[in-house]
Formats: structure tokens, sequence, C-alpha cells
């Protein structure tokens, strides 16, 4: 077998092949350092295989962590995952070491919430299942096991509550697995964009890191993605109003949590349209306004020397590069940059005759509405649907932000969640069109 | 064809294009319209003159600060007039927030016909803008500059507008209300008339118009009456004088209501009952104790006489300003000879008005 190994694998100094004998038998071990737990290795097969209190075969048949390996075609797969190879009297057995670098109970970082659990989901695979089992104990929950990736091997979970999952949604999320052709799978984000098609628009599945969000969805008979190496999971089908909710809304005061969904509603549609319709307003259709702003914003634009729309995307650049940039940034300057290049850069802007200070102000309703949409994929997603819809304002005024608008809308009505209608409020259930109704709200 | 929906998506935008409508024209490029008088020129009456109060925008908005540009132009039409201005100025004009079309009194005298076609017809020219008569005319009117306007135009617009005072003096009419009375059968126009004073404005009256041209003016107190009666204007008084004292009643609430009815002679009897309910704003010390019945009966002696004087000058005008004619129309049996019979009715429409005003209080003394 040793032989075998020192040929499958290149020069490593990590790898582990050796004989060692006792009184009574040879066996052949091999495993690579790095991967394993140096200390299992030492307790489960060469102290007892030293002590020879037992017969050293028995102990691996009786044990069922040592796993009987038929195929050598997997033992690169095996030791490559962290696994000791035994061979012992020309039987091959594999036993489960790997130690796993990740981060220690994480908290939430990308989606906290205020009186929600602040624990978030771990970069282990086993560690994620704990968290999500312990808070949903239930024999009905499922859990699958997939591989994706040529080269990375990662390792998916897909977990599911057995009965209230819709079998249709399960079937086809397993198909679109299988069919994912990629070398190497590191992020959550990486597998949703494989899953959702390259040039999708808006997100159809949403990536979170909160264990109770996934525990709500699991009990909804949604299905969850788990990946090795990743803190995210992904949770399928999606609507586009799941995106608008904070798990927050669950926990804080009725009325209060209503009206912020409402905010949050009328932020999106804030940040997508407000771009597109100061140009409209300003260039085509002033009588929009009423009459005061129209002559304060007639004043304080006559000195612009460019027409509306170079004027907006000089601002829009501007913030999107203040955002960009806050992200880059090492975390300590981070905050520091954007704040004074915020603040600098407008007022100066402004007192340039470079933008108007009415565009100051959309460009930062723009900006702070963006980032009230709860789950990030999503507000990634809606920063850019804004820029398409300048390019109609630029052309046809108002007339083309109400067409451009129209055709979103009917884009997020035709898009499809794994089968579920996107976005529907109401309408009838075509099964022949691949729709099969919403997922249960129990 | 493999490029067959990039193809496609190309000669579409293609065809957009060509679509464009009003061009694209920045706000600062354009110089909006305040307000618009046209006038008859006493010297040339077949001509328009036509004034246009630009607005030049300034971002500080301050008592005062407000700056407007005048332009005049003679032309044989307020068309061309326009089109003439154009070329006097430095900017695209804009017609969308100008919410002022006054007609000069020499032009609604002579009929105003040429120029309500040209305000109906023009697209950029809202509907929800007021119509109005200047007085002596519209050009002195239009240029004069109140002197705490915080941007141009503000004072007219608040005047006519429900957003600043409510005076039971002004009748706004929007211009939408106007074409459609002027087309309707058995309901006339009204235009408020405006005034100049030093620099500011006055509306006090209105003018009773015919399909053409203006007949005759109200006076203010009369004014205030229609206003009662036809918009239930209830930030209003009823004046009366009782034992040579006047009183005053601030109206809470009015509603009016009437019924045309056929006499047993076979003359016809408008019969219109007002419900007025309010507060004392001005009477004697006393007034607690006194015998309000008698009081409601002085006041409503009174207030019927002053109805029934409104509505016999409104008749002997020859105008129907309060659509009397229309619901004739629209209670008897539709056909032309209805209109025309109403048409030899109202000349001899009897009026017989009851007022029932109901006093509520006192007021705070007393």
């Amino acid at each position: 077998m040793l032989n075998r190994i020192s040929t499958l694998f290149a020069d490593a100094k990590d790898l582990n092949a050796l004989r060692i004998e006792n009184n009574e038998m040879i066996i052949e071990i091999a495993y690579i350092s790095s991967l394993c737990d140096e200390s299992k290795v030492s307790d489960f097969i060469l102290v007892p295989f030293q002590k020879e209190q037992q017969p050293f075969d028995l102990i691996l048949e009786r044990n069922p962590q040592f796993q009987l390996v038929h195929d050598p075609a997997m033992w690169t797969h095996i030791i490559l995952r962290g696994f000791v190879l035994l061979s012992v009297k020309g039987k091959i057995y594999s036993l489960d070491t790997a130690r796993i670098i990740r981060n220690e109970t994480p908290l939430t970082q990308v989606e906290t919430a205020i009186l929600g659990p602040q624990l978030a989901l771990s970069e282990d695979l086993v560690d994620s299942i704990n968290i999500i089992r312990s808070r949903y104990p239930s024999p009905d929950l499922g859990i699958e096991e997939k591989t994706v990736g040529s080269m990375s091997q990662t390792r998916l979970m897909m977990l599911y509550d057995n009965r209230h999952v819709d079998p249709n949604v399960l079937s086809e999320a397993r198909l679109k697995l299988q069919s994912i052709r990629i070398d190497f799978l590191n992020a959550t984000g990486q597998l949703e964009r494989k899953l959702n098609g390259k040039r999708s628009l808006l997100p159809t599945m949403m990536i979170t890191e909160r264990p109770d969000r996934i525990v709500n969805c699991l009990q909804r008979g949604k299905v969850i993605l788990l990946m090795q190496g990743s803190m995210f999971a992904i949770v399928l089908p999606a609507t586009f109003y799941e995106f608008m909710h904070a798990v927050d809304d669950d926990y804080d005061s009725f009325w209060m949590t209503r009206m912020l969904i409402l905010l949050r509603y009328i932020a999106v549609i804030l940040t997508i349209t407000m771009p597109a319709l100061y140009i409209a307003v300003v260039s085509y259709n002033p009588e929009l306004f009423r009459v005061q702003l129209a002559f304060s914003i007639a004043g304080s634009r006559s000195a612009v020397p460019y027409p509306s729309f170079v004027e907006v995307f000089i601002m829009l650049f501007m913030i999107e590069s203040l955002i960009e940039a806050s992200l880059r940034l090492p975390k300590y300057i981070g905050s520091t940059a954007t704040t004074v290049g915020g603040l600098i850069l407008g007022q100066a802007a402004q007192q340039a005759g470079l933008v108007s200070s009415i565009m100051i102000i959309v460009t930062s309703v723009v900006a702070i509405s963006n980032f009230v949409v709860p789950v990030n994929n999503m507000s990634i997603a809606i920063r850019f649907v804004k820029y398409p819809l300048i390019i109609p304002a630029i052309f046809f005024g108002i007339t083309g932000v109400t067409v451009g608008i129209f055709a979103l809308v009917c884009y997020m009505t035709h898009l499809r969640s794994f089968g579920k209608p996107y976005i529907r409020i109401f309408g009838p259930i075509k099964a022949h069109a691949g729709d099969i109704g919403q997922v249960r709200e129990e | 064809m493999k490029h067959k929906p990039s193809i496609v998506a190309l000669i579409l935008a293609l065809l957009a294009a060509a679509l464009s409508g009003c061009g694209f024209k920045d706000i600062d490029k354009r110089f909006f319209v305040v307000a618009i008088g046209i006038d008859r020129p006493a010297d040339n009456p077949k001509n328009y003159l036509v004034t246009l109060k630009l607005a030049v925008p300034s971002p500080k908005i301050e008592p005062g600060a407000a700056k407007a540009q005048i332009e005049s132009v003679e032309a044989p039409t307020i068309a061309e007039a326009v089109r003439l201005i154009k070329s006097y100025v430095d900017k695209e004009l804009d017609f969308g927030h100008c919410k002022i079309y006054m007609l000069g009194d020499s032009l609604a005298q002579q009929g105003y016909t040429d120029a309500i076609n040209w305000v109906s017809r023009r697209r950029d020219i809202q509907n929800v803008a007021y119509l109005a008569i200047g007085k002596p005319d519209a050009r002195t009117i239009i240029q004069s500059n109140p002197p705490a306007e915080r941007y141009p135009g503000n004072t007219l617009f608040l005047q006519f507008g429900k957003d600043g005072t409510e005076s039971s003096y002004i009748i706004s009419t929007y211009i939408f209300d106007f074409v459609r009375r002027v087309g309707e059968h058995g309901l006339d126009p009204v235009l408020p008339i405006m005034r100049k004073e030093k620099e500011e404005y006055i509306i006090t009256r209105v003018a009773l118009l015919d399909k053409e041209k203006a007949v005759a003016a109200l006076t203010p107190s009369e004014t205030e009456i229609f206003n009662q009666i036809s918009h239930h204007m209830t930030k209003s008084t009823v004046t009366a004088n009782v034992n040579g004292e006047i009183m005053v009643l601030s109206v809470n609430k009015i509603t009016s209501r009437y019924k045309i009815v056929k006499e047993a002679d076979g003359s016809h009897m408008l019969r219109m009952t007002i419900k007025i309910s309010g507060i004392f704003e001005e009477a004697p010390m006393g007034v607690y104790s006194a015998d309000w019945a008698k009081l409601e009966a002085a006041f409503n002696k009174q207030y019927e006489f002053e109805a029934n004087s409104l509505l016999k000058k409104i008749q002997q005008a020859g105008v129907d300003p309060l659509g009397f004619g229309l619901r004739y129309r629209a209670t008897h049996k539709g056909s032309e000879q209805t209109w025309k019979r109403w048409q030899t009715i109202y000349p001899q429409l009897k009026f017989d008005v009851t007022a029932k005003i109901t006093i509520e209080g006192t007021g705070i003394s007393d």
C-alpha cells in the first residue's frame, strides 16, 4: 500500500507513510500530518497497537470508527480529507482524525440583530449543523451530503425538514447541484451564482449567517445549503418579500416593525428610482415639483456647467467609490476615510459648482436607503438596478422611467426561484409552467 | 442567426431614439413663466398685448428676494406674441409652473374666446392654473412686485390657492372649470377681478361672464354671499343690523339647496333654503341673555333680502353661474326642447329664498 501511496502523492513532507510492527503483526499507516490530529492517531492506532491488550485486527473489526475501504481509487481522496489509511493483513481501513481550523463560536457580523441570537454559523460544517440541530430538535431534519468542485471537492450539506419540504424543490435543488461545473468553490456567493444563472439581476436565493433565520426557513419547508469553509448558508427557494424581512421584525414591537418593513420598501423604491427621477424631472418635466422646489433647484443648478445626467454620474461615481473604498480599506482607517471623503467631497463639489445641492441630497438618499435592505446579497444586487433606469431617463424623461420601472416589475414577476414565483401578491398557480405554489407558511 | 436578439435590441433602441418627446432641457436652461397677462391694447384693439412674468431663480429664498423679469409683446395673435417673446429671452420658456392667466378687463368685455382657445389648446399649460380678470388691465397687475414676496409669483399663487389666505371674497377659477362652464348649457363662468393698489393685489369682486364676454361684476358683499351659496365658503361672515346695532356672525357651517318648481299659474319658482350656523364675532354686550330666536329672525330676514337681490341681479345680467339651467336640464326629460324651454323660463323665474340662520354661541366673552 505504501508504495502505491508514495506514487500517488507528490513529494510532500507532511505525508506520513509508516510501517510499524509489534509482536503479532505488521501494519502500514498513511496520513497527512498537517490535516490530522496527531493525538487521535496515537490514541486510536499507535497506543493500542503497541500495548497489545487485544489483537489489533479485532479492534479494527469491532470499532465502527474504522471503516473498510474497498476501492483503491478513493485512497487519495480519503487521505486528503484528513483520514488515516491503515493496511492490516491485506485489508484497508480508514479512520477520521481530521483537524479543521475554524473560527470559534463566531458572532453575527453581516446580518446583525439587536434582540436576536448573536451566534452565527460556523465555518465548519459539523459545528454549523450542531448550531442548527440544537435549535431545531426535530427528527424530521434531513441532511444530505454532496461534493461540488472538481478540484476543491467542497463538501456541501443540504438540510431540510422532511415533513414540510416541497419534494419538487428538493429534487430541483439536487439536480442543479449535480449540474454545477466548477473547479474551485470558495464561497457561498459563488455557489449561489452558479445555481442562479450567471447574468441574473436579482438573487433568487438568500444568503444568511443567522441560525434563527435558517431555523425559521426550515420550519417553513425551505432547503438550506451549508458549505464547508463558509459561515454563510443558502436558503432556497426565496421570494422578494423575504429579502426585505429582517429577523428583528419578529422580535421587536409589532407596530414599529410593520413601519420598518414599509420603510424598507420605500427605501428600495427610492434607491432604485431617485437618480433616474432626478434626471427626468430636472431635464424634462420640472412642472412635477412644487414651484418653490423648482425655483430653488433651478437656482442651485445655475452654476452647474454640465447636463443633469453628467452631474448624476459624477455623484454616483463618487459615492460608489466611497462605498467600495470603505470596504477595501483596513478596518481601522475605513470609517475615517469615508466620513472625511464623503463630507469634504460633497461639500466641495457643491461649492465648486460641479453639482447642485439637491443632487447631494439625492446621492445620500440613494446610498443610505440602499443599506436598509437586510439581506446583503439583495442589497448589492439592488445597488446596480438604478443604473439601467438612468438610460431611459436620459432619453425619454419621466415616460422612460415609467417604462423602465414597468420592465423591472415584469422581469421580477418573470423570475422563478426553484419553481416558485419570485414576486407574487395574488395570481393563479400554473403547474404547467413549473409553478408549484408558494412554500407553505405555518 | 446567432446574434438575432442583439440585432433586434439594437433596432429597437435606434427606433426608440426617434421617439423622444419634448427635448432634453435642464431646469436651469428654462425660464419659468409664473403669470401671463393678455390684454387688448387701447390704441390698437385688434392686437393682443401679452405680458409674461418670468421667474429669475435664486438659490436663496428670502422675503423680498423674488426677482422677476417682465416681457411684453404686441402681436395679432397670442401664439405669435409668445413666439416673439422667445426671441427676447435667453432661455426656453416653460409654462409648467404658470398658475395665473390674467385677462385684461377690456379683453374680457370685448370677448375672451380667442384667449381661452389658446389657453385650453396648449398642452404645456396646466389645467389647474387659475384664470382671473385684471383691472384696469392685466399688464399693470403682472408688472407689480409685492415687496415681501419670497419667490416670484408666490403672492399670486397664495392668493388664489387654498394654501395661503382663504378669503370669502376670493373665488378662484381653474382653467378646466372655466372651459367646462364655457361649453356647458345652463352653467356660466365667473372670474375673480384683481386690482392693484400700491404694490399689492386686491381681489374682492367677481365678474359674471356669459359664453363670450364679461357682462356684470358683483360688489364685495354680493361676492361673499355668492361664495356662500355656491361654494359653501365657511370662512365668511353674516351681518345684520338689529335695532341699530350691527351684529356679525362668523360662519361655521353652510348648506344650501334649491328646487325649481312649477307654480299653479304655470310660472316657475326657485325655492332656495340656506342653512347657516355660526358664532357671534361682533355683538353688543349682553347678547347672551337676549332672545336668540328674535335675533335669528332678524338675521334671516336681512339675509333673505340680500340673497334675493343677488339672484335677481344675476338673472338680470342674463347669466347663470350657479347652474340653475343645468339642474333644470338634469331633472327634466332631455332634449333640445328642454334647453329652449329653460331659456324662456329663466328670465321670468321667481326666487324665494329661505334662510335658516342658527346662532350657536356668543364667542368666548359674554
